[in-house]
Formats: structure tokens, sequence, C-alpha cells
């Protein structure tokens, strides 16, 4: 069955304020797919279009290729488990799943059995009969997704599931949530502000900000080749230097950074000569060991911290730029003291230049 | 409760604090009530009698309501009269309610709520006295009619227990509304939206999540409005005709112009007692306890 998700050029608009930026977007059938961005920039507002809790202003969305416009909430092929869960406080654990069923008109007998799978298939096999309020955060979730996996839907939506869990349960139920995905083949579309849990379970993750989606690529494109600035200091952690574009050859540019002097990166997109750009390195692609090609800046120590297998270190450029570094346990040497200055440099391949640079 | 006055207030203001209590309690509510029990048992005698012989505690006063048929009626009507004025008050605020909570700005609500005190900072006798002259013979709403040709002849509203029953309706609206609205207000967004995504249409919406979560505050609002309905003496007076006695008023005459208070006192309590049955088999059909409705 076809459960893909198109947002065909959507805008949504409350009052004189756009919400959603004109996007177009297509979600695969069975596909893992995440929106990550910070806090306020829209993608709530992305899965209640999607549910059917609002239409959108312009565009539509479409759901198997169907237009949705006009289709209400439960009405709709789609499923939601929201950020607080919203378990039925009033219903037992079983009653929750078999709400959706109840709905629908399945017999008590068949209910039964549906509930008994899902909790079978999330982990929790003898809690039919307990009341919501007994169970622990980690089981409400799951709760939370059985019921919501009970009506069959062709796609789960999850708004920021994870994000009233303890790290160690996170981590834990990313591993169950991706199984359970692979296990149903049911279209997931995940909603998150934390990017290890987009990195780790996607396989398409679209980036956000202020109502714009930024980037849509798989995880490693995402995290080695950022299309825009916001892109490149959202998603990990990254060194920004500002300056000009000096020289293009080819694929590589040379930017004028001032004081710090040129420094070569792979250009993203269209990018003209004398044009502000900026780039980007990342911390562990930094390294102590001078490289051919000679991008190097010298720096101060500023602070180190030994991590276990790697090093980070705070550092700061002569002209007042600070840098984070990252680097193998086995470069350390007993002179890197706060206070002491090194030379460092970088490969031009893993250094990226994209235009502008108001975000940085 | 005086060890925590106590810690608060020291122990000379806590004793004051707790013997203002006592004396409100015992002087002006349990005493005055014990009073009338005590009216309530004894037969109604002249003065020069009191302390005779045939002053004995009887259940006698509590006998005449099921010997005389027509107060009977009265008390019967009045019960049942009370339970639809209930039942429609609620049909009518369980909408507003949910509106006023979930679907109205809170602009709006704001405006909705204010509207719907103003008329309650006028006195509840003017209140229905604008009723009355609503419903008048001549008044504004058979004008009305007339005027749209509905009906060709003026009607008389205020027969019968229908002008009553729509009086009480508008003079305990509020008492049902707000405890209903509190109760949605704090049901939170998701909950509805999670019915919803799971295919639930609004009348499920409505009976399996809304209601389940408002009994208390439905609870509240229909105890209120029973025992005002129950007890209401200025509607009926105003908004009645002698054909629908509210049992209030044979209570009232019983007082005051039969100048029998053992047998008004007798009456009275009951009405009380079908009250608090009436609160208990509510609480029962509900679910909730005491505690719920306190809140
Ligand atoms: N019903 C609404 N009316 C007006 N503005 C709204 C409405 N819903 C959302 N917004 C605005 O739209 C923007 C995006 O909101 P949204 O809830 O989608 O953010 P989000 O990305 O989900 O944020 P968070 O991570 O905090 O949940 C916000 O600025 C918000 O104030
Ligand atoms: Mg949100």
């Amino acid at each position: 069955m076809d459960s893909s998700v198109h947002l065909d050029n959507v805008v949504m608009k409350f009052g004189d304020f756009t919400a959603i930026q004109q996007s177009d977007l297509k979600i695969e059938s069975g596909e893992f797919f995440s929106f990550l961005g910070p806090s306020g920039c829209g993608k709530t507002t992305i899965l209640n279009m999607i549910s059917g809790f609002l239409d959108p202003t312009e565009g539509a969305v479409k759901i198997g290729g169907e237009d949705m416009r006009g289709v209400p909430a439960n009405k709709r092929p789609t499923s939601m488990i929201f950020q607080n869960l919203a378990l039925f406080p009033l219903m037992t654990v079983a009653e929750n799943i078999e709400f959706g069923l109840e709905v629908r008109g399945v017999n008590k007998r068949d209910r039964k059995k549906a509930s008994d799978r899902l909790l079978e298939l999330v982990a929790l096999p003898d809690s039919a009969d307990k009341q919501v309020s007994a169970l622990s955060g980690g089981q409400k979730q799951r709760i939370a997704i059985a019921r919501a996996l009970a009506v069959e839907p062709r796609v789960l939506l999850l708004d920021e599931p994870l994000s009233a869990l303890d790290l160690k349960l996170r981590q834990h139920m990313r591993t169950e949530l991706k199984e359970i995905q692979r296990k149903t083949g049911i279209t997931f579309i995940y909603i998150t502000h934390d990017q290890g849990e987009a990195l780790t379970m996607s396989d398409r993750v679209a980036v956000m900000s202020a109502g714009q989606i930024q980037q849509v690529a798989d995880p490693i494109t995402l995290y080695r080749e950022p299309v825009t600035d916001f892109v490149a200091s959202f998603v990990g952690e990254n060194n920004a230097f500002k300056g000009s574009i000096q020289d293009i050859n080819g694929s590589e540019i040379v930017v004028d950074c001032g004081p710090l002097g040129k420094l070569v990166g792979k250009g993203v997109g269209a990018l003209t000569k004398g044009q502000e750009a900026t780039l980007f390195i990342r911390p562990e692609h930094i390294s102590l060991i001078p490289v051919v090609e000679g991008n190097s800046f010298d720096v101060t120590i500023k602070e180190i911290n030994f991590e276990g297998a790697y090093l980070t270190l705070n550092a700061e450029t002569t002209y007042g730029h600070s840098l984070a570094v990252q680097i193998g346990s086995d470069q350390y040497s007993s002179n890197m003291t706060p206070g002491a200055h090194i030379s460092l440099s970088y490969h031009n391949k893993d250094a990226v230049v994209i235009s502008g640079g108001e975000n940085v | 409760m005086f060890k925590q006055l106590k810690a608060r207030f020291g122990g000379g203001l806590a004793i004051a604090i707790l013997s203002i209590i006592a004396v409100w309690l015992i002087a002006l509510v349990i005493l005055p009530q014990l009073l009338m029990v005590d009216y309530s048992l004894r037969p109604n005698l002249l003065p020069s009698e009191l302390g005779g012989e045939k002053d004995t505690y009887s259940l006698i006063n509590y006998e005449t309501l099921f010997a005389n048929k027509i107060h009977l009626t009265i008390f019967l009507k009045t019960i049942w009269s009370s339970v639809l004025v209930t039942l429609l008050t609620l049909c009518v605020s369980y909408p507003l309610a949910f509106y006023l909570a979930k679907v109205a700005t809170p602009g709006q609500a704001a405006l909705c709520i204010l509207l719907l005190i103003i008329p309650f900072w006028i006195n509840e006798i003017l209140r229905t006295f604008s009723w009355y002259i609503i419903l008048a013979y001549k008044g504004p709403l058979n004008s009305l009619l007339l005027a749209l040709g509905l009906i060709d002849r003026p009607m008389r509203f205020m027969t019968g227990d229908g002008a009553v029953m729509l009086g009480m309706v508008y003079a305990y609206i509020l008492f049902m509304i707000f405890p209903i609205y509190n109760a949605i207000e704090n049901l939170d967004m998701n909950q509805i939206k999670a019915a919803r995504s799971l295919g639930a249409g609004w009348i499920r919406t409505h009976y399996r999540i809304i209601i389940p979560h408002a009994k208390p505050g439905i609870a509240t609002g229909c105890i209120m409005t029973f025992m005002l309905a129950a007890g209401s003496y200025a509607v009926p007076a105003l908004l009645g005709s002698p054909g629908s006695r509210w049992f209030t008023q044979i209570i009232y005459n019983w007082f005051f112009e039969g100048g029998n208070w053992n047998q008004g006192a007798a009456y009275a309590f009951l009405l009380l007692l079908i009250c608090i049955g009436f609160i208990a088999l509510v609480m029962r059909i509900f679910k909730v306890g005491l505690g719920d409705i306190a809140r």
C-alpha cells in the first residue's frame, strides 16, 4: 500500500505570521523520516497538518497520493504519538490500546487479541489490566506506541515522544522504535530537537529553522555536506570562519579570512568571487600533524579535556577566534597544557565553504 | 488543625480562632437546626399547653405530608421538576462550558463569561421579575410572536410549571456552567487530539474522554442546581400560578400563614432528606466521592 506523504508546496499561516514557509517534500512509503530543528521552528505544525488538526493555508498534504484537504483527523490513515503521550488516565492499559478498535466497531474478543499481540510487541505482556498511573515513564511510552499502532495506521507521527525520558531509557527506546518500524514497515515521521536521535534512527532527516526546511538528506550527507550555514552549525559541532571568497579552483574555494590568512575548503552551492562566505571545519577534522596543503593556524590552548578515546581542546587563535578541536588520545603529549602554543591544520576536503553566514 | 494554627499564629491566637469557628458552627449552624428538629417532633400547641401532657414527641408532623394528597403531590412534583430543571440546565450548560473551555479564543471566552455574569449582579427577584415581564400576557414575547404571525392570540405562558422551570434554568445556569467549565478547562487538549487521531468522532470523543473527565464538575453542577431548584422560593412565587405551587411555598405557608412552625419544620426536614438522598444518588451514579466534588 502506498503510504507516502507528500507536502505539496504547503504554506501555513497563523494570521500574519507564517509558521511554515513554502515547502515541498516527499516522504517515501516505509521510510523513517525525521524533522529536526530548534524549538518553535514549526515541527509540531507540520505534524498537525499531516494528522489533520490543521489544514495548510496553501498547497496540499497528500497521503498515498490522495489530497487530504478537508479530511478530518479521525478519518486520516495516520496516528499520532504526542509529546506528553496523552494516554487516557481513566482507562486501563488494555482499554487505551483498544480504544481505536472500539471506535472502529471491532468486537471485544478481537480487540483483546489485538491488544495482547501489541503488548507482546512492546514487551509488556502482563500489563493489560494495569492503571495508566501505575506505569513507569518508559512503560507509558511503549503503551502510547502500542495504542497508536493498534489502528494499523499507514503513517505514524511521533512528536518528540522520547524527550521526557532519561538518557539511558531514551537510548534504549531509540533501538526499540527502530525495531518496531522495521517489523511493521509503517512510514514513521519523527519530530525531534535532539540531533543524536534524528541521526541515529532516521533514513532521512529534514533540518528546519524558523519555518523553513533547510536541507533534506540522509544523516551522513547531512553531517558531511551541509548546504546551509544553519545546518552546518546546528548538526554536530563545527568551527566557523567568516571571510570573503578570493579564488575558485574547481570545487576548491579559497577564502580570505582576514588576519587568519587564506583557508581552503570544498564549495557548496553557487559561489562567486568576492562574495561573503563561511568556512566550516569539524573539531575532529583538525589535526596537530601538519598537512601538505598548508591550511594551518597557530593557537593557544585554553582548556584541555581528556575523554578516554579522545581529547577535546578549547583553543584560541592569535586573533581571538575560539576553536574546538578533537584529537585521538594517541596524539597527546605532555607539553599540551593550558597556555601552550601549538599549530593546527586540516585537509581541504574536510572543510566546507557556504555562502553568507548570518546564522553563525 | 490546632497544631498547624499554633505553628502559624501562636497558642493564644490559635485558641481564639478555633473558638470563633466553634461558636459559629455551634451557635449559628448546629443549635438552630437542632431546635428545628425539636420543633418538628412536637405538636403545635397553645402557649398554655406547653410542657403539659399533650407536649410529647411524635412523628405525627411528618405523617401529615403522606396523609395530605395535595401536599404530597406538590412535594413529588417539586422533586420531579427540580430533576427536570437540573437536566435541562445540564443540557444547556455542557455545550456552552465546552465551547468556553476548549473552542473559544481567550478573548471570546472572557467576553462570554462576562456576559453570563453581568445579569447575576442584579438581585434574583429583579432578574426573575424581568422574566415575568417578558412572559406576561401583554408582554414583549407575545407581541413578538404575534408580530411574526406565529400565533394569532396571546398565549398564557405562566400557567403550569413551564415558566417556573424556564426561570430556574436561567437563575441557576451559572452554578452548572462554572463547575463543568473548570473541569473541562483542565483537560489536556492532547487527550482530545489523541482520541481524534485514533479515529473517534466528536460524539464518541465527548462521551468517552471529555464527559468522564468532567464528571466531578457535572456532579457538582447537578447537585447545586438541584438543591437551589428544590429550595427555590422566589422563582415559583413570581412565575408560577396557583396551579404550579412549589413545596417551598407550602413550607412558607405553614410557618407564616398557618402559624404552625412544628408542621413547617417537619416539611422542611423532609425536603432536606430528599435532597440529601438526591446528592447520594448523583454521587453513586457518577461514581464520585465527596473529595472529588470539593476539588
Ligand atoms: N495555533 C497557533 N496560532 C498561532 N501561532 C501558532 C499556532 N501554533 C503554532 N504557532 C506558532 O508557530 C510556530 C511554530 O510552532 P510549533 O509548535 O510548530 O513549533 P515546534 O517546532 O513544534 O516547537 P517545539 O520544539 O517547542 O515544540 C511558533 O512560533 C508558534 O508560536
Ligand atoms: Mg512541538
